[in-house]
């Protein structure tokens, strides 16, 4: 018996060969990569260190923890300021929020004020804050509070002036008290912003904490840098850099999933 | 009541409104001043810490020619700041967007370059600042770079999502017309990827601003951000906040300046 033949059109055969090609691409883009890291290392003079260098340092850094902490302690210490001042952040961000996109005026009131404390980045606020408060743990999460707030506010802000007045009237049609319609129409009409500005918030956290860390703390990632940029341990500096890039993957991830389980029908349909 | 007093009842309302609320916001600017001069005049709030409004209107004139303690006059902070500001935000831009054109058109480069932008992407900026170090030293070079990646992320993303909205039956029709992929990147593509980039743009803006002031409180000899972490050394809280309102109205005068290139850039899109 003959084996069926499998004819294929040169359309085919190309579009096949492309595809090939394409599921290549990406290893070697990433073999280019890390051949480019060990080229910067290995070259003579240079303090840059290689993967394995990072390595070491990881393994070293097992045996002997930097101020009495591991490194997974210096994360948690990074992440313990993220989430406390996210916390504050997000009760006091979303309820203002609310005040000043619901009442306006409540907006005249606050707002032009809140619009010109938002547009000072939150890291220009950290000499301020570290001459009033000192170097302490309330400083830095206050700091990290100031970057998060305004990414919420913004948003809830502009979800709930934005919830389409068609069912605002509807509200009001069926005779619902003033109250119904904010809790039970423009909240849940406005959630989807308001996560967006959660999102928002927690990326802007994890990084002003980093920067806070760097400009005076006494642990955290951000501290392990500035750490290693002073003692000349760059290994330090990169392993470091390593763990902020999946803690801060990591926290994407966590607030995408969190936002599916309260609202899951925010979740655009991906086209 | 005749339709017409009726409608001249109505915008007459309006008109009160819009004063109240103007009023309203009136109070609120000038309410948060005077209270915040009150309690340092009463002694409240300690005055060692906290200036009071009208010193730092005074600071800011004498601070225009007076280089002390940190210095420079403010001018040259500016500068210094405004300078490496731009070198970033511009090359991210020069860099970026072409970039996430690219990758978003054509599947091979996008194969190819995404890998390592989704590397690089979730580190933030502000940790590059040892390594640049090393690299690049101290200099316009280094804060240049940091500030380059800040604004840098947010160009990419967009033009890359952007061009990826471009409508299909736009790129059929072209097509059906005889136009190479290239000619329809060129032509459909990017024009319709413009309203996402500038939002893009946006974004890198701010990015760049914030970033630069935390690379320059980490290393550099001028610039607004070295400004008011060095006057936190002297224990000058009023230079400080003078600092911080000078940092917000540039950021404020950045953006508008954008917002009025974008206007000019994106015409037909008001005419829609």
């Amino acid at each position: 018996m003959n084996k069926p033949v499998i004819v294929q059109s040169e359309a085919e055969r190309r579009a096949k060969n492309i595809r090939r090609a394409y599921a290549i691409l990406p290893v070697i883009s990433l073999s280019l990569l890390t051949a480019l890291w060990f080229y910067a290392s290995s070259s003579k003079g240079s303090n840059f260190p290689s993967p394995l260098d990072i390595w070491n340092r990881y393994l070293l850094f097992l045996e002997k923890p930097i101020r009495g902490l591991s490194l997974l302690g210096h994360i948690w210490a990074s992440l313990k300021r993220v989430f406390i001042a996210l916390g504050v952040a997000w009760l006091i961000g979303i309820s203002f929020g609310i005040l000043i996109g619901w009442n306006k005026k409540a907006n005249a009131l606050f707002g032009p004020i809140f619009t010109a404390i938002r547009s000072v980045p939150p890291l220009a606020w950290v000499p301020l804050v570290t001459m009033w408060f000192g170097t302490g743990e309330f400083p830095q999460i206050l700091i990290v509070f100031i970057g998060a707030i305004m990414p919420v506010v913004v948003n809830t802000q502009v979800g709930i002036s934005n919830v389409y007045q068609i069912y605002l009237n509807v509200g009001k049609i069926f005779n619902a008290s003033p109250k119904q319609v904010l809790f039970e129409i423009a909240i849940p009409s406005a959630l989807d912003a308001i996560f967006a500005g959660l999102r928002t918030s927690t990326s802007a956290g994890w990084m002003v904490v980093l920067a806070a860390e760097m400009l005076g703390g006494k642990s955290g990632v951000g501290f392990l840098i500035t750490r290693g940029m002073d003692s000349g341990d760059y290994a330090l500096c990169l392993l470091s850099m390593i763990c902020i890039g999946l803690v801060g993957a990591f926290l994407a991830i966590a607030t995408i999933t969190l936002e599916r389980i309260i609202c899951p029908w925010t979740v655009k349909k991906s086209s | 009541m005749t339709d017409k007093e009726r409608i001249e009842a109505i915008q007459q309302k309006a008109k009160r409104d819009s004063y109240q609320l103007a009023l309203l916001s009136f109070i609120g600017v000038f309410g948060f001043l005077i209270a915040w001069q009150a309690a340092v005049l009463a002694g409240w709030l300690p005055s060692r810490y906290v200036p009071m409004p009208t010193q730092i209107i005074k600071l800011f004139f004498v601070k225009i020619t007076d280089p002390t303690p940190d210095g420079a006059v403010l001018g040259v902070h500016i500068l210094g700041s405004l300078q490496v500001v731009l070198t970033g935000f511009l090359l991210a831009i020069i860099i970026g967007i072409p970039l996430g054109l690219l990758m978003g058109w054509y599947r091979g480069f996008d194969r190819f370059m995404s890998p390592i932008f989704e590397i690089l992407r979730p580190i933030p900026p502000v940790s590059w600042i040892p390594i640049t170090i090393i690299w690049m030293g101290v200099g316009l070079k280094a804060k240049g770079f940091i500030v380059f990646f800040s604004a840098f992320v947010p160009c990419v993303i967009n033009a890359y999502t952007g061009i990826r909205q471009t409508s299909q039956v736009l790129i059929d029709f072209s097509k059906t017309c005889g136009a190479s992929n290239f000619e329809i990147f060129y032509k459909i593509g990017i024009p319709s990827s413009m309203v996402m980039t500038f939002a893009g743009i946006r974004v890198a803006l701010g990015n760049s601003w914030a970033t630069l002031v935390a690379a320059e409180m980490l290393a550099a000899s001028v610039g607004l951000g070295f400004m008011i972490q060095q006057d936190r050394m002297f224990a000058r809280p009023d230079i400080i906040i003078l600092g911080i309102v000078v940092i917000g109205a540039i950021g404020v005068f950045l953006t508008f300046i954008l917002k009025k290139v974008e206007n000019k850039v994106l015409k037909w899109r008001l005419t829609q």
